[in-house]
């Protein structure tokens, strides 16, 4: 087709020309102005469903790890100040070994106090004893003199009477003694209560008092922090909560697959050791005063494998059990 | 026009024949008979006027010998071909290849320039825009208005505008040229002068050239004339009967 | 012929942009209010759509729509990983709640509780920071327009602390996100965060998000879950549609903004068909002689058609042009944000032009064909 030149005409060239060019850009604006609604993967990894347990049927739940002996708090017999401390979180302590020590001051004032008068009594009694044999030489001398006339009746009489009272001084100091070694042997024993050993052998999870704090016997296991938690962590156990609707589901004795929170793709094989024969309340999060509970939850046990680290006493962990049905068959 | 060449030898100048052609037209409950069974040949060659009042008739008569109206009855053969026995279709064809139109008010498209006005039948053809363009100005050459073949209809005068209504007539050469009162609107002179160009290019040896007109001014350059009254021919000769 | 049609069409320029104007106008109003009505109730599924990685949203049987749930117990979380052919769930947490500003000023918000661990629920872009600022204590996302709202004054919202709930709240990153329908402020944090940001009721959690094993489809999923858990699952189109609804339902929207398409449409008719009707009545004479000439009544069709073709070809993208040039000029309005046109919306415009024209086209032409050849002798 030529082209007139001459007779180019905004109204049969330029505005067609405008106008294709303005469908082509809204074309364009149009396809590009499209909103982003693609699906996408999220960018850090939840927990999935292990791939074992993919395509079966399973119960899912969450729980916390904790130490295979649980927790142990720490409490103090008798109240006082710290006045040793020799754990730090993270030690691994053999039964019976010292923990911290709460000042024994007093106890050992009253130990001295004890040694003391068992010195005392001692001393008492080699004091009685001396007059005991005193009195006893005496009294033998008196009595190996024939002569009446040499010793009078009442010489005699005095004579036996110290002798029966050296013995009776013995027999008190003796008596003196062994109370006097009873209340040592008591401050020994407060002496050792102050001292706190480990119960168990494990590893030191926590240590919340100081040299110098003041521990109270209403202290640990009550409403206040507990002094020292420890706990057996080789192995680890994981409690996990299973809703009771969900419950019944549960392959009781099957390994369950557990995974940290925040870290889904490090998944371990953990291998079951008892199911709670109590079903809890769910413990939630809500901190209402008024706050009502209606789901409860069964509590089953698991045995972690050694993980190094990957795993810690009380953090939260993603399971999945599979299911106890013909599923569970089919896998074993 | 392989039939028109077979019958052009049997009737060699009767371009158009039209035997017992009548016209009703229902106004109302009425039918009013405007045409009385017309029997006329028009012959190729010649300057046909076609005569009469306002009312006579004539303006239907052209029109159903140039097949733009139909007849309530009788035939009408336009170079041997029976027009209202061809189909709608074939009908415009017809007109479209045999027939040039000049109109009294010119019907000029006031848009597209003179050259194109003229080309517009080759347009319709379907001939190349540029090449019928090409031949239309050729045509207005011919009519000495070639210098204003760039120019719409409304910039030039009655007369031009008349000149390039023509040109459109003529451009794809029609066997049948019909011309409604060409002369209406122009003085004596402009007139004359149409009809004497008329005369010059329209009549030629195998065209048949019918005028409409009651311009009594003109009626000396008539080959034939016919004059309609009532919805009949009243007379039929070279020259205006007395009276007139 | 086709070319004289054009010539005659132009040639009359006060009908030409007359029609080129009713059809521009007609476009203009129809693209552009059914755009705007689409992007407005749009905004009802924003809060699916803002979080691009859930297959599946989980809820209790009465929650209808993001904003309108009501919450399940903590363990419905694992009762839906519990089903198969879920590849991962993650809890979500939507709820109201009243903000302090620091000026002290009271703001309604919505909170937003995603994952802890995995962030999901997040919208997928940032403006300011980055997702991992919620790993830091006390920390919010703020959504973009919720910013323009709530800082007025356009200075850098990060650092600014709020009180939500007697917590302290501090705003550490700016989402890149869609705004509701009530362009609420939205406040995203941890869940375990939003749980304590929103007073306590027994249940919190709002949602549970899903994503399905791969071959697993979506709408099998929602029907496994809802078999087994008894919980109600949508999947993300499905939710999305039930937001829309929602806003078609519950508000006069759709009747407004169909009144004013429908006023669209009518004005484009009324000018165009009196403009065309003007303009063959105009060239009548001209039709006629044409017809005259010989030209056939299918010709003198596609004369008109190519008429109200290039009519409707200017006029159209005219009027798209300025749809587009309003959307993109508002783009940056906070109120429009995310707008956009729908590739359905031109396609319907353009079948309401074809339609305009078509009526007009052949209202017109019923008179040229009507008129017969030979009037033009008279």
């Amino acid at each position: 087709m030529a082209f007139d030149f001459r007779n180019m005409s905004f109204s049969r060239q330029i505005l067609p020309v405008i106008a294709i060019i303005g469908l082509v850009a809204a074309v364009i604006f149009i396809f590009f102005g499209l909103p982003d609604r693609e699906l996408t993967e999220p960018d850090r990894e939840p927990p999935r469903a292990p791939d074992a347990m993919a395509e079966s049927s399973r119960v899912a739940g969450a729980g916390i790890v904790e130490p295979s002996s649980e927790l142990v708090q720490i409490g103090s017999a008798l109240s006082g100040l710290v006045t040793g401390l020799f754990v730090q979180p993270g030690d691994r302590v053999s039964e019976g070994q010292v923990l911290f020590t709460v000042d024994d001051r007093a106890a050992r004032a009253s130990l001295q106090e004890a040694r003391a008068a068992i010195a005392e009594a001692q001393a008492s009694i080699a004091e009685a004893n001396t007059a005991r044999a005193t009195a006893s030489r005496q009294l033998a001398l008196y009595r190996n003199i024939d002569d009446p006339a040499a010793v009078s009746r009442a010489e005699v009489i005095r004579a036996e009477g110290e002798a029966a009272s050296a013995n009776e001084r013995l027999r008190l100091a003796r008596a003196r003694l062994e109370a006097a070694q009873a209340r040592a042997n008591s401050a020994q024993t407060e002496i050792a209560r102050l001292t706190v050993r480990a119960p168990i052998a494990g590893e030191i999870l926590a240590v919340n008092i100081r040299k110098g704090e003041y521990v109270s016997t209403m202290g640990g296991g009550g409403n206040a922090q507990p002094f020292i938690e420890m706990g057996q962590t080789q192995p680890l156990y994981v409690r996990i909560d299973i809703d009771e609707e969900q419950a019944a589901r549960v392959a009781m004795g099957a390994d369950a697959i557990v995974s940290p929170r925040g870290a889904a793709e490090r998944r371990v094989k953990a291998s079951f050791v008892r199911a709670e024969p109590l079903v809890v309340p769910k413990r939630s999060l809500t901190n209402s005063a008024q706050e009502r509970v209606d789901v409860r939850v069964l509590q089953v046990l698991y045995e972690l494998p050694e993980s190094n680290g990957l795993f810690r006493v009380g953090q939260q962990v993603d399971a999945y059990i599979p299911a106890g049905s013909g599923a569970q068959g089919d896998a074993e | 026009m392989a039939e028109t060449d077979i019958q052009a030898a049997t009737t060699a100048k009767a371009a158009i024949c039209s035997r017992g052609v009548t016209r009703d037209f229902k106004a109302g409950q009425q039918t009013i008979t405007v045409l009385h069974g017309i029997d006329v040949d028009i012959r190729a060659g010649e300057l046909t006027y076609v005569v009469g009042e306002s009312g006579s008739g004539k303006t239907t008569l052209i029109s159903i010998m140039c097949g733009i109206l139909w007849p309530t009855e009788g035939e009408v053969k336009v170079f041997g071909t029976d027009i209202y026995d061809l189909s709608d279709t074939e009908l415009v064809e017809f007109r479209l290849n045999n027939i040039g139109f000049i109109f009294q008010q010119y019907n000029l498209i006031p848009s597209i320039d003179a050259a194109n006005n003229a080309a517009v039948p080759l347009i319709a053809q379907g001939m190349d825009r540029l090449e019928a363009r090409e031949k239309a100005v050729a045509m207005l050459e011919k009519l000495n208005i070639g210098n204003q073949a760039g120019k719409l209809p409304s910039q030039l005068s009655g007369g031009q505008q008349q000149r390039v209504a023509i040109a459109r007539a003529l451009v794809h050469e029609p066997r049948l040229v019909v011309c409604d009162e060409p002369t209406a609107a122009l003085d004596a002179a402009s007139g004359r002068r149409v009809m004497d160009l008329l005369r010059e290019v329209a009549v030629a040896e195998d065209r048949a050239c019918i005028i409409v007109t009651h311009d009594n001014r003109v009626f000396d350059l008539a080959d034939r004339i016919l004059v309609l009254e009532d919805g009949r021919i009243t007379h039929d000769g070279s020259e205006m009967p007395e009276g007139h | 012929m086709i070319w004289i049609a054009i010539r005659m069409l132009t040639g009359d320029a006060q009908k030409f942009y007359g029609l080129v104007f009713g059809i521009a106008f007609s476009t203009l109003l129809i693209t552009q209010q059914l755009t705007i009505f689409v992007n407005l109730i749009e905004r009802g599924a924003s809060g699916t759509y803002n979080v691009s990685s859930a297959d599946v949203w989980v809820m209790d049987p009465v929650s209808r729509t993001t904003d309108v749930n009501f919450p399940m117990p903590s363990t419905a979380l694992d009762k839906v990983r519990g089903v198969t052919g879920v590849e991962w769930a993650v809890p979500h947490l939507r709820a109201g709640a009243s903000v302090r500003t620091s000026e002290g000023d009271l703001e309604g918000v919505s909170v937003i509780g995603v994952d802890d661990a995995t962030l999901i629920g997040l919208p997928k872009r940032m403006t300011v920071g980055s997702p991992d600022v919620l790993s830091q204590p006390d920390s919010v996302i703020i959504d973009d327009v919720g910013l323009t709202r709530m800082f007025e004054d356009g200075r850098s919202p990060i650092g600014e602390r709020l009180e939500l709930n007697d917590q302290r709240a501090v705003i550490r990153g700016v989402a890149d996100a869609i705004p509701s329908f009530t362009s609420q402020v939205t406040l995203y944090t941890k869940y375990s965060q939003a749980l304590r940001y929103v007073p306590g009721t027994r249940n919190r959690l709002s949602f549970v998000l899903v994503g399905a094993e791969h071959g697993v489809s979506p709408e099998e999923l929602t029907r496994r879950i809802e078999e087994q858990t008894g919980l109600r699952a949508r999947t993300r189109d499905e939710f999305a549609q039930d937001g829309v609804d929602f806003i078609i339902q519950n508000t006069g929207i759709p009747l407004n903004f169909g009144i004013t398409v429908l006023l669209g449409f009518i004005v484009g008719v009324a000018i165009v068909g009196l403009t065309f009707s003007l303009f063959i009545r105009d060239n009548i004479k001209q039709f006629g002689a044409l017809k005259a000439i010989g030209v056939t009544n299918g010709k003198i069709r596609k004369m008109v058609a190519a008429q109200a073709g290039l009519v409707g070809l200017i006029g159209y993208g005219l009027g798209v042009l300025g749809t587009v040039f309003f959307i993109w000029g508002f783009s940056g309005n906070p109120t429009f944000k995310g707008f956009y046109i729908p590739w359905q919306i031109p396609l319907i415009s353009m079948a309401a032009v074809f339609v305009i024209l078509a009526l007009t086209g052949w209202l017109a032409l019923r008179n040229v064909l009507k008129t017969e050849p030979a009037s033009v002798f008279r």
